[in-house]
């Protein structure tokens, strides 16, 4: 674990190097403890929390200090609030999921039928309003990043990488390879907070035909499906 | 009111950024250049949390219907009403005066407040226009013919006149080293420190984009991370990326430095193909020149 200035006016709080479920609960508890006191915004990522502050009302030492507390501090579950499981209705039908099913292994059916078979957590959003980082996918799910990112993705596409999964809430450029579509309007400005999905919530791909593409959220704690379900 | 008679072409409402949302992966927006931003609320007589005009592309043209004091800052940015008038200035605006900001091939971001400000409602917490997103109370590019609401009435003509000197937009923009220096070797960080770099043309308030020298980053992934305004990403190939205003919330390349807040606006009015250095600095001297810049704008309330 370190605290490393990123600029003056915040600090970069580093948990590990990997992608795994407790160090991004932990990013979220740190997250969730430093804005609780008050000195400005943290974002919480996979692994590492950066917390913002106005130097000129708190001296980065002290934030330093104050960040230090908070690491030795907060529990790893400090962050466990009960999760809501969002379904998100896909249409399987991206122009790469045949070559990631080839990479894979798979026929389509099959990469379909493991895509959706899980909940996947959402460890945290970031890229683009309501993008959210979901994971992890089946280990047979083989889809490294493009190369050359696409200049545009469609808004809804479904995507994977390395591990994870996504859908683009915004037409944007893009090195996911993309599976399917989905309706669902992940990002509302006229909503508060502004985004379907939150870090913590379980998402779930429900494979749809042609015109379907609805999302439902469940009241916190009525989903009994596990991270593996 | 205000009437827009020209708008040039992305002009926006801004207040200083929506800090609130970060976690909904919601950039900040705000404007590109935040010393000029927040002097011109200052000359304007408005709070901090004030909103005002960030103008992109110029002639830019406007009225009021009463009398007001307006304020307009941004690298060599002009302002003319029947003669010239000073910009980093408090003036008065006669009722239905036009007035014309233009500037230069340098201008990049330039700023209109205006006494009373923007009679808008927060969205999300903020005054802030995001474009890509549609986020915000006019959550689109002003256009000629749009008509904003003012608070307050007419302004005290004695409120005019204050001014200050224009900040200097060459020179080295000052950078502290970091968060991820140690995926750089001393050769990359002597390049990154002692060459002049070129601003490419694709820079937006997303962040400006260097050419040049190529300061790579050792090979090996980096898990996805938050990432702050003024990071200088570096992407395998090297050509680096200072984050501004629109920059997303978090991002995967390592960082080799943090441009100083003071000096952001330097980097956002930097003009394609103009030349950019950047230079050491500490976290003590980011402090401080932070500290002149708010005693400056404290000066002017």
């Amino acid at each position: 674990m370190t605290i490393v200035p990123f600029g003056e006016c915040a600090l970069l709080v580093e948990l590990g190097d990997r992608i795994d479920e407790a160090l991004a609960a932990r990013a979220r508890a740190i997250a969730d403890a430093w804005e609780a006191l008050g000195h400005g915004p943290a974002v919480p990522a996979y692994a590492s929390a950066v917390l913002h502050f106005d130097p000129l009302a708190l001296d980065p030492a002290g934030a330093e200090r104050l960040a230090g507390a908070l690491l030795a501090g907060a529990s790893p579950e400090g962050a466990a609030a009960p999760s809501r499981t969002i379904e998100i209705a896909t249409i399987y039908d991206g122009p790469d999921l045949a070559a990631v099913a080839e990479a894979s292994s798979l026929t389509v059916e099959e990469l379909v039928a493991l895509h959706a078979s899980r909940a996947y957590t959402t460890f945290f959003l970031g890229f683009l309003p309501g993008f959210a980082y979901c994971g992890t996918l089946d280990p047979r799910i083989v889809a490294p990043r493009l190369a050359r990112p696409r200049a545009r993705v469609p808004a809804g596409s479904v995507a994977v990488a390395a591990g994870q999964t996504a859908v683009y809430p915004f037409d944007s450029p893009g090195g996911w390879r993309l599976i399917g579509r989905t309706g669902v309007r992940l990002y509302d400005p006229a909503a508060d907070p502004p985004t379907l999905l939150r870090a913590g919530d379980l998402i779930r791909f429900v494979p749809a035909a042609p015109s379907a593409g609805a999302a439902t959220a469940k009241d916190p704690g009525s989903s009994a499906s596990g991270p593996d379900g | 009111m205000i009437h827009l008679h020209a708008a040039g072409f992305a002009a926006t409402v801004q207040d200083r950024g929506r800090f609130g949302h970060l976690r909904s992966g919601l950039p900040t927006a705000g404007p590109a250049d935040p010393p000029a931003f927040a002097l011109a609320l200052a000359l304007a007589g408005l709070p901090a949390g004030a909103a005002a005009i960030e103008i992109v592309g110029l002639p830019f043209a406007f009225s009021c219907d009463d009398r007001r004091i307006v304020a307009v800052t941004g690298r060599e940015a002009t302002l003319r009403g029947h003669a010239a008038l000073p910009t980093w200035s408090a003036v008065l605006a006669r009722p239905r005066q036009e007035l014309v900001v233009r500037g230069t091939s340098r201008t990049r971001f330039a700023y209109l407040a205006v006494s009373g400000g923007l009679d808008l409602a927060p969205v999300l917490g903020s005054l802030a226009t995001h474009l890509p997103s549609a986020t915000g109370p006019v959550p689109r590019a002003l256009t000629a013919g749009d008509a904003l609401a003012l608070r307050g009435g007419p302004a005290d003509p004695g409120a005019a006149g204050t001014g200050v000197p224009a900040p200097a937009y060459d020179g080295p923009v000052r950078a502290i080293p970091g968060p991820h220096v140690s995926r750089f070797d001393d050769a990359a960080l002597r390049t990154f420190f002692g060459e002049p770099f070129r601003v490419a043309a694709e820079s937006d308030r997303m962040g400006l984009r260097l050419e040049g020298p190529a300061p790579s980053p050792e090979p090996g992934e980096l898990l996805t991370c938050g990432v702050v305004a003024g990071a200088v990403q570096v992407p395998p190939g090297g050509a680096p990326i200072v984050l501004l205003a629109d920059h997303q919330t978090t991002g995967g390349y390592p960082v080799i430095a943090t441009v100083i807040a003071a000096d952001l606006g330097r980097v956002a009015q930097a003009a394609p193909g103009e030349e950019l250095r950047f230079a050491r600095a500490t976290r003590d001297e980011a402090v401080a020149a932070l500290a002149a810049e708010r005693r400056l704008l404290g000066a002017v309330r």
